[in-house]
């Protein structure tokens, strides 16, 4: 006899969604952390290459123009897209309410992403890049990061399209976007850059497209994600409009894609191009406005309840990364402003800004959420929280600072003929080192939360395994007597 | 949003628009761009590389020069110098009409510029502005030069005699245009630089010639040979300044990697000219009968050889 329909429908139990989810969930973010403190020491040591270029010179795979790259690619594809699919596998199961399917495949894409990273890693540090920035992974590696993601991504929209109540949630928006987005993008850079690379620039013209996706619409759309899951959720306040929230997804949506080419400002394309670049990148301002006005409400309700709230101050200072990063990324794709700030360290800046600072401190504030749910215990030590979170804020805001600043007078000295070049990267090197600084903080951040997630896991194993071992260990009673 | 298909078909659509814009339109618009004749010998731009220089754009790219250098020089909006040749026979209109362009001058300076040409008359000024100045001199029946005047910094460092077009990279797999210039651009560096023990010597240790430099050093492109007693040095040897110099007995020998990364670095330069890099003509070119006489504007550029 077939199970009546009525069960079906009934609502899982949020202990039960999150035991379907545990693995997969635990697994992606367990190697998420794992990348992350790896990404950290490659990227302390890119920095410090940056203003100090006799150090480890002599070994080839160590040289900056290796090294920098094999960071981004750490940082991006292990660190950030683990644990961005790790919260949209969970988000997607919780927001449902049903119970994740294909838990096994699941596992054996993790295998096969983390295999091609390694390899793609490693390559890039062999000197097998494409050449071809931020799409640098080698043609072995690249085809097994898209097979491990179609491995992992499709169950989240299985989910959504099995889920409990017909009207969807905003995150839900926002991960149906980021799900659907990251392989055409990805597939369409690495395809038309170097496997069936297009013509000369418009290679350039594919990768501007593809990085603004990845930032734009994959990234963004996993920190917004997570920010209307978790905000209102922390802070017990509702999202106050629906209609807003719907007006900011549409044109984060529409234009959020539109303004990759601002970063060849000026450089051998069609003119028609930029301008639509700008345009796309001055629009998305009104998706600004809409997540803002809709989540700066909710952070400043909360703001008695700010202290002594980790996970908040996560939350809250990605909310603020975030809006920062747009707004500043539209000012300065317009033109006084970008004659001043292209070529220079502005442009590593934002995207530090965004990405460290808006979808990172946004996916690690929701894995401190997430793991301890799965778990069903707590993280074994708040002071290795609180430390993360002022490491990884001071880290954000100190490069950010200093990036933008830096690329203000590395720019003003590019552009005036009477500073020499040697003297153009003297001005620049105080805030590559302040750059070194950040690192070194984000890496001691990265530290304890690997630290603690380690922490964590050995208490769990050991409340599992010392029961069972000693059972093993210790006689039973009566029978063995007789 | 109650209905899953509605979001995923406007994700999808709003997707697909940004592909459109920033993939397929560029391409059909100049993916089918073809290398052009700048000779009457047939010689066709850009030219393609030597075999040893695109194994070096293989080291250029292993080793990641893409990161700190850009390949990609910026020309500012079009600005030009106007230059008064010969006032012509009817001096007082002559006169009376630079008067008009520049309002600054006084008669007499006026007329002591138009008496001793040639004259610098405006320097930077707007496309508008030089059409208005030389419809006003001709007319008076003097004769003038437009020259392109401020090129901006990318020019005026010497990286390049014009701005990189589309066209400059026809030839290039990956191209390297580079988004930070932590060093120097490189587009025109083999118009430049000629000389190859300068550059490996640069790729040795770049603080040799220039101290203070921010470049890494790339000993691992070169070898060390210990030299038998009494044998002769190389004449590939590194000549080095002597706090650089390896002990006695030993000598730097550039590898081959080291070798095709020069010939390649002396390969770049994307400087012929072209109807692309010519400024578009002005209304001025045309007389009453619509045909050409010789264009004012020409850039003050002459192709190397």
């Amino acid at each position: 006899m077939p199970p009546p329909v009525a069960a079906s429908l009934a609502p899982a139990a949020p202990a039960d969604l999150d035991r379907s989810c545990r693995w997969p969930v635990l697994v992606l973010g367990g190697l998420s952390a794992g990348w992350l403190v790896f990404a950290a020491v490659l990227g302390v040591l890119a920095a410090i290459k940056l203003h100090a270029p006799g150090m480890l010179a002599n070994i080839e795979w160590l040289t900056y123009g290796r090294v920098q790259p094999a960071a981004w690619n750490a940082l991006v594809f292990g660190f950030g897209a683990l644990a961005g699919l790790a919260l949209a596998l969970w988000l997607m199961v919780r927001l449902s309410g049903v119970p994740l399917a294909g838990t096994g495949t699941i596992l054996f894409g993790a295998a096969v992403w983390q295999v091609g990273l390694k390899l793609g890693v490693l390559g890039v540090l062999a000197g097998d890049s494409t050449g071809i920035e931020g799409l640098e992974l080698p043609r072995y590696a690249s085809p097994l990061l898209l097979a491990g993601y179609l491995l992992i991504a499709p169950w989240a929209l299985v989910v959504f399209g099995r889920r409990q109540r017909r009207e969807s949630y905003i995150s839900q928006w926002y991960l149906v976007t980021a799900l659907l987005v990251f392989p055409w993008c990805f597939a369409s850079g690495y395809v038309l850059t170097s496997f069936l690379p297009l013509r000369g620039v418009l290679q350039a013209a594919a990768q501007a497209w593809y990085l603004q996706q990845l930032w734009v619409l994959w990234f963004g759309s996993l920190t917004l994600a997570a920010l209307f899951y978790f905000l209102p959720k922390l802070t017990g306040a509702a999202v106050p409009s629906r209609s807003l929230a719907l007006f900011g997804f549409w044109t984060f949506v529409a234009f959020g894609g539109l303004g990759g080419l601002t970063r060849y400002a000026g450089g051998p394309f069609p003119a028609w191009m930029l301008s639509l670049a700008v345009v796309g990148n001055v629009l998305t301002l009104f998706a600004i406005y809409g997540v803002g006005a809709n989540l700066l409400p909710s952070l400043r309700a909360a703001l008695s309840r700010l202290s002594g709230n980790v996970v908040l101050w996560f939350l809250g200072f990605s909310l603020l990364a975030w809006l920062t990063a747009g707004v500043l990324t539209a000012l300065n794709s317009l033109a006084t402003v970008r004659h001043l700030t292209h070529f220079t360290l502005v442009t590593p800046g934002l995207d530090q800004l965004a990405f460290l600072g808006g979808f990172g401190v946004a996916a690690l504030g929701g894995l401190y959420v997430v793991v301890p749910c799965l778990l069903g215990r707590d993280w074994p030590s708040r002071f290795l929280a609180t430390l993360h979170f002022g490491c990884a804020a001071g880290a954000v805001v100190l490069l950010a600072v200093a990036f933008l600043v830096g690329g203000l007078v590395h720019g003003a000295a590019l552009n005036n003929t009477d500073v020499a070049f040697l003297t153009v990267a003297k001005r620049y090197l105080p805030f590559a080192s302040t750059g070194t600084l950040a690192q070194l903080l984000w890496l001691v951040g990265s530290g304890a939360f690997a630290v603690n997630f380690l922490w964590l896991l050995g208490a769990c194993a050991r409340t599992i395994c010392v029961p069972a071992a000693r059972a093993l260990v210790e006689p039973l009673p009566a029978e063995g007597k007789a | 949003m109650k209905h899953g298909p509605l979001l995923f078909l406007g994700v999808f659509a709003a997707f697909f628009a940004s592909w459109v814009a920033g993939v397929l339109a560029p391409h059909l618009q100049i993916g089918g761009q073809s290398l052009v004749q700048i000779d009457d010998l047939g010689i066709q731009y850009p030219l393609d590389r030597t075999g040893e220089a695109k194994q070096g754009a293989q080291v250029y790219r292993a080793q990641g020069c893409h990161y700190c250098h850009t390949q990609q020089v910026l020309q500012e909006p079009l600005l030009s110098r106007l230059t008064l040749t010969d006032a012509g026979t009817n001096i007082t209109d002559a006169v009376a009409a630079l008067r008009k362009v520049r309002r600054d001058l006084d008669a007499d300076a006026a007329t002591e510029l138009v008496r001793h040409p040639p004259q610098v008359i405006l320097a930077h000024a707007g496309a508008s502005a030089t059409d208005q100045a030389t419809r006003l001199l001709t007319n008076a029946g003097a004769r003038v030069e437009s020259t392109i005047a401020n090129l901006g910094p990318d020019l005026r460092r010497g990286w390049g005699t014009r701005r990189t077009v589309s066209r400059d990279y026809l030839r290039d797999q990956p191209v390297f245009l580079g988004q930070i210039r932590l060093g120097p651009d490189l587009a025109n560096l083999g118009a430049r630089q000629t000389n190859t023990t300068w550059l490996l010597r640069k790729l040795y240790n770049a603080r040799i010639d220039l101290p203070g430099s921010t470049m890494p050093r790339y000993p691992y492109l070169f070898t060390e040979r210990r030299l038998r007693p009494g044998q002769a040095p190389s004449p590939d040897a590194l000549a080095l300044p002597s706090e650089f110099a390896p002990p006695a007995g030993i000598e730097i020998i550039p590898t081959r990697e080291a070798r095709q990364l020069v010939a390649y670095l002396l390969s770049l330069r994307s400087d012929a000219l072209f109807y692309e890099v010519f400024p578009p003509p002005t209304d001025q070119c045309r007389d009453k009968t619509g045909r050409d006489h010789e264009r004012p504007v020409r850039p003050n550029l002459v192709p190397r050889p």
